[in-house]
């Protein structure tokens, strides 16, 4: 069943894809083929591929326990969030925070996962920014205790 | 032959310099712990480490060196988890969990870690000298490729890997495809029209490679290791002797001749990689020892044969990127996205246009796998140290330095979102039991493709006739379908038979 609905919005991605590619033109054309016309054959090709997913006689996908299937999506949301706050925190806050649940996810104790959520933040931003000179934000809170 | 040699020594003086050395050093270790750890193999390595490299602003042949180094160090660090837990630490050396485990479990681990050490460095070296004599060649040959070749080449390249990865056609198709319609987003070179960008201006320049490759190789990884995560067995002690004798040095020397070489050409092949390598050599080793050899309950020559099939052809699926531009594995690919980060185009020019890079890269392979032979077998306990990291410190550790090294390059958390965006599309692909490695080759290849395309086209006033003209495109499309269609026509009649005959 989940081949069928992925095949189904990849169908409905190709439509809408090549109906967005139409509008592709170039204002002044000096070359036969312009912009729109290879995204539109892979779109097309696509589509072709997605039916043939549908069509497909194969067995279908099993997909992780439900529990298993929850951690994961928290999981996710949880690098979503270091990811959109990486700066905002700066490196050594968000990474910290960022460990501590997922190293409880797997099975750490609170008392290693606090630590490695520490050591980790702290011990990579001296790494990279520090030794290596991969410049990392500080975030706007220790910029000003920092003055 | 005579250019060759001074060029590789060109190579070797530009791979020598101390801060070279220091780095394929590095690289060769840390490539051996993200190859032993298992869930963790040479594409997620080289795909966290690129971004940094680039953020360190390493010149471009140092960058090389070192995403060389962790490749050849990871398919080294493979064996080790194959040999001590019976879980192949990338996939290359799923074969060699076959007799290797056997092996420690006999209390003859250190022969077997040595042993495959060996094979490892036997077959690097092979595949190295066969790049050397055999690159050159080919990009010579290639340099004579107009745009329609060109494209129907990586048509070509896309075919077979699709061909010979996952279970299902329409699978790999619609994995190339996605690979190649994201590659079309952003403004329109020629023409300056914006493709896609839903009147993003973060989406203007298209989306940033590294972002891709984060997503799919380290964001989507700690989702899978999540789902796969068991308890950590404990890895068997190393007892006893560490070296190999001479009496099994004998018996694997022609073993290592024979997979080693079968190993450097079935990595030239797009497509066919480390994985199909050491399965191809393993089972035919397996046949010429006979009936009444060990295999499958501890026989050196199992350990041997898989680790010199996948190194060599590690190092064989080098020579279609350097020389064609036209990558045949997933790893390789993530390279040459590498290369392009730098402005450097890969392909049949490259060798003249940038000795520097090639040859250093080519020289530094040889250096890399001396270190890594000698890092190997006396530093063999040190590595194993790193097999009980836990998996708590290892998967937040991953994702904080793949972040580190997107947000180095791009600076901004936009990138950040959209790769983790993409890892989790990433992830339900994976389950599906999508294949990623054409995913990527369709990213890296679908500028390229286009730019052909659109060239071919334009010489021909668009006759599209312009692509099958020449003898060697229609040579290439009949290749292309052979290879889409043959490997699962063969196991299709492979299955009838066996059906009939049951």
């Amino acid at each position: 069943m989940s081949e069928r609905i992925l095949g189904g919005l990849l169908l409905f991605i190709s439509i809408a894809g090549i109906w967005i590619a139409r509008s592709f033109e170039a204002p002044f054309s000096y070359e036969p083929v312009g912009p729109r016309a290879f995204p539109m054959l892979i779109l097309a090709l696509l589509g072709i591929s997605a039916i043939a997913l549908i069509l497909e006689k194969k067995s279908d996908t099993t997909w992780a326990p439900p529990p298993v299937m929850k951690r994961i999506g928290v999981l996710f949301v949880i690098i979503l969030i270091y990811a959109w706050l990486f700066d905002k925190l700066g490196f050594v806050l968000a990474t910290a925070l960022m460990v501590i649940p997922i190293a409880r996810f797997f099975s750490a104790t609170w008392k290693q996962a606090v630590a490695g959520g520490v050591g980790l933040g702290v011990g990579l931003f001296i790494l990279f920014d520090r030794l290596l000179d991969v410049a990392l934000p500080t975030g706007l809170w220790l910029n000003n205790i920092l003055g | 032959m005579d250019s060759t040699l001074s060029l590789l020594m060109q190579g070797f003086a530009v791979a020598g310099t101390p801060e070279n050395l220091m780095i394929a050093l590095i690289g060769c270790f840390l490539g051996t712990i993200v190859g032993l750890l298992p869930g963790l193999g040479p594409i997620n390595g080289v795909a966290i480490l690129l971004p940094i490299a680039f953020a360190m602003k390493l010149p471009p042949e140092s960058a090389l060196i070192l995403l060389c180094a962790v490749y050849a160090g990871c398919e080294y660090g493979g064996r080790i988890s194959a040999i001590l837990l019976n879980v192949p630490g990338d996939a290359g050396a799923v074969m060699t969990t076959l007799d290797g485990y056997p092996m420690a479990k006999k209390g003859l681990a250190g022969p077997a870690l040595s042993i495959s050490a060996m094979a490892s460095f036997c077959g690097a070296l092979v595949a190295t000298i066969g790049i050397v004599l055999f690159a050159p060649l080919l990009a010579e040959w290639a340099i004579a490729f107009g745009p329609a070749e060109y494209f129907v080449l990586m048509v070509l390249a896309l075919c077979c890997l699709g061909g010979l990865v996952g279970d299902s056609l329409p699978k790999a198709a619609i994995a190339c495809l996605i690979g190649l319609l994201l590659s079309t987003v952003g403004i329109d070179s020629n023409s300056g029209v914006y493709r896609f960008t839903f009147d993003m201006l973060h989406l203007s320049d298209g989306i940033p490679f590294i972002v891709i490759v984060i997503g799919l190789f380290a964001v989507s990884e700690l989702m899978l290791m999540l789902q796969h995560s068991h308890s950590g067995a404990e890895p068997m002690l190393i007892t006893g002797r560490l070296m190999f004798n001479m009496k099994e040095f004998l018996l694997t020397k022609w073993t290592l001749l024979r997979c080693s070489l079968a190993g450097f050409f079935i990595g030239v092949l797009p497509g066919a990689g480390a994985t199909i390598a050491s399965a191809m050599c393993y089972a035919s080793e397996r046949r010429l020892a006979g009936k009444d050899s060990d295999f499958g309950k501890g026989d050196v020559r199992g350990v041997a044969a898989p680790e010199a099939a996948n190194n060599a052809s590690a190092n064989g699926s080098l020579v279609p990127m350097l020389t064609l531009g036209v990558p045949g594995s997933g790893t390789t690919a993530v390279m040459m996205g590498a290369l392009t980060l730098y402005n450097i185009t890969p392909g049949p020019t490259l060798f003249q246009e940038q000795p520097v890079i090639v040859w250093g890269l080519i020289a530094s392979l040889f250096i890399a796998n001396i270190m890594l032979l000698a890092l190997n077998i006396p530093l063999i306990r040190v590595f194993v140290k790193f097999l009980s990291i836990p998996n708590w410190l290892l998967v937040p550790g991953v994702a904080a330095i793949s972040m580190v090294g997107v947000y180095a390059v791009h600076g901004n958390t936009f990138d950040l979102v959209l790769g983790t965006l993409i890892g989790g599309i990433g992830y339900l692909l994976r389950v599906m039991n999508f294949p990623i490695a054409p995913f990527i080759l369709g990213f890296v290849l679908g500028d390229m493709m286009e730019q052909n395309l659109r060239r071919a086209l334009s010489i021909s006033d668009g006759e599209i006739g312009v692509l099958f003209s020449s003898p060697i495109a229609i040579g290439l499309w009949v290749a292309a379908i052979a290879m889409l269609i043959g490997p699962r026509l063969m196991k299709l009649l492979d299955e009838r038979k066996q059906a009939a005959a049951a």
